[in-house]
């Protein structure tokens, strides 16, 4: 277990990390390089509640055409049993790394993760899409002047022989979680339980924030079944789905120096293999 | 060949470049993989349309209705949130649209926060964006920065009074950080000055900002807290 002081701590570090900590050469040998700094190097990209920051304006946007394209591009793939929704978050979000997690446009990186998952599943080749990339801004050299953007296939495929994943066909008319519900077996926790979130190594990739990691909380609600976001980020098949559950935290105890009332809360939802009944 | 080996007489430092309207390097890979996908067969010319129509029609409309009519029907209420995708098809949304399974990244366990006259819901993800799309639309920019998502889960009243949202002594804050399958919404509490109002006319104060919970809805107030907005090089037409 850890306290309030240490997690603020860890998220302190993690925090002040750039590209790499200012006070290391580039690729540090082994000795200069400690547990914590090496945790705070590997901890996943994505997970960034609770770090520091000051207050900035918050704005909206309008939509870019491309980005709404890259939604629907990464919603369709899904649809059609390309990827999991669960890939796409791993690597549009931890696998680019940090620099580039901070440093691209939100739909960047949805689009990278698009480029990323054709190319490792051997659906496009990197070449073929360098010289598509090299086509079309040939059709726009020398700027749109009244050319709309737009997609222009060469013919339409036959999609028969693409290799598809089987969630695309299994949750039709279940719907996800659903479809894996009755499979967990027996839930481990119930309602007002109190549980400690383990501190279990994060390499790659999991949907447990680290604020949360060593804290105590209550069981608010049994969620449902689904297989662990560390096994689903890689569309394993054969794994048993397990029970999530909503948890609820005292801010107070999660963090230092809270200083809003003592019942405000927070909730989050944990797969069981993060959870250990506390006393 | 220089840049300089022209030989009429005039100052670089003062001429003005051309404005040129030149295609971003996220539209040319976005085009690429379009056209390559449907090339291949990956997925259908049509198949992405009807996902754009799709897309394009949802909006936080039918979220504010079902709000609104749980403030005027307490069987609808009891409903919205014993069975929350039940309730929303009665207001037009079905979570299982437009694949049988849903969107794909928004999945299909919806849950309504209802806020009390001790207890106030406001939502984050801080991992990435996870937001009730079918029923919310997408979600705002500042939702989606580092920045929101770093201090609402331990600064959640600064955050707030950020939004203007100051809640007064007696209530408390729940943070629901929507880390994994399922979405959420608040229900606010129905504000005074409302009394007769129709159905309609409480649908148009229920806004967006409410429907996350950084924003209280008001008799009078029908826009969002943050209105500023960036415009986009080349805007969605």
């Amino acid at each position: 277990m850890s306290t309030a002081e240490e997690r603020a701590a860890a998220l302190d570090l993690v925090a002040r990390l750039k590209s790499s900590y200012p006070e290391l050469p580039n690729a540090p040998t082994p000795d200069l390089l400690d547990h914590k700094r090496i945790w705070a190097y590997l901890k996943t990209d994505h997970d960034v509640g609770g770090e520091p920051d000051a207050p900035m304006t918050y704005e909206n946007k309008q939509y870019e055409g491309w980005e709404e394209n890259t939604y629907v591009i990464c919603e369709v793939l899904a649809w059609r049993g390309i990827w999991l929704s669960e890939e796409r978050r791993r690597i549009g979000n931890v696998d680019l790394g940090r620099t580039m997690y901070l440093g691209l446009p939100y739909y960047g990186r949805w689009l990278l993760a698009v480029a990323r998952v054709l190319a490792e599943k051997q659906h496009i080749g990197l070449t073929e899409l360098s010289e598509r990339m090299v086509e079309v801004r040939e059709r726009y050299e020398g700027g749109l002047e009244g050319k709309t953007l737009e997609a222009k296939p060469k013919f339409e495929g036959d999609g028969s022989n693409v290799k598809r994943n089987e969630h695309h066909i299994r949750a039709v008319g279940k719907g996800d979680p659903q479809v894996f519900a009755g499979q967990a077996g027996q839930a481990k926790f119930k309602v007002g339980d109190p549980v400690f979130v383990r501190e279990l190594p994060a390499l790659f990739y999991t949907r447990t924030p680290e604020y949360v990691r060593g804290a105590v909380g209550e069981v608010s609600a049994l969620a449902y079944e689904s297989p662990a976001p560390e096994d689903e980020t890689w569309d394993r098949q054969g794994v048993k789905p397990e029970w999530f559950y909503v948890v609820k935290f005292n801010l107070a105890d999660l963090w230092p120096a809270y200083t809003g009332p003592a019942d405000d809360v927070l909730r989050t939802e944990i797969p069981e293999r993060w959870l250990r009944a506390a006393s | 060949m220089t840049g300089h080996d022209h030989d009429h007489d005039h100052d670089h430092a003062r001429t003005v470049a051309p404005m040129v309207d030149e295609i971003t390097d996220f539209e040319v890979l976005e085009i690429a993989l379009r056209e390559l996908c449907i090339e291949k067969g990956i997925f259908t010319a049509d198949e992405h349309r009807l996902f754009t129509e799709f897309a394009e029609q949802i909006g936080p409309t039918p979220a504010a209705r079902l709000v609104a009519r749980s403030w005027i029907d307490p069987d609808f209420k009891a409903l919205a949130l014993a069975e929350p995708m039940t309730a929303s098809k009665e207001v037009g949304v079905d979570w299982m649209e437009p694949t049988g399974f849903g969107t794909p990244s928004d999945f299909t366990a919806f849950s309504i926060l209802e806020d009390t006259a001790t207890l106030h819901n406001v939502i984050v993800c801080a991992l990435c964006s996870c937001y009730p799309r079918p029923i919310l639309g997408n979600s705002p920019e500042w939702y989606r920065t580092p920045n929101y998502r770093r201090r609402l889960v331990r600064w959640p009243r600064q955050v707030l009074s950020e939004f203007g949202l100051v809640l007064p002594d007696g209530v408390a804050v729940r943070v629901q950080d929507s880390n994994q399958k399922h979405r959420f919404m608040v229900m606010a509490m129905r504000p005074e000055g409302t009394d007769g109002w129709s159905e309609d006319q409480l649908v148009e104060i229920i806004t967006r900002d409410c429907l996350i919970g950084v924003a209280l809805p008001k008799a009078g107030v029908t826009t969002n807290v943050i209105t500023a907005t960036r415009p986009a090089i080349h805007p969605v037409t």
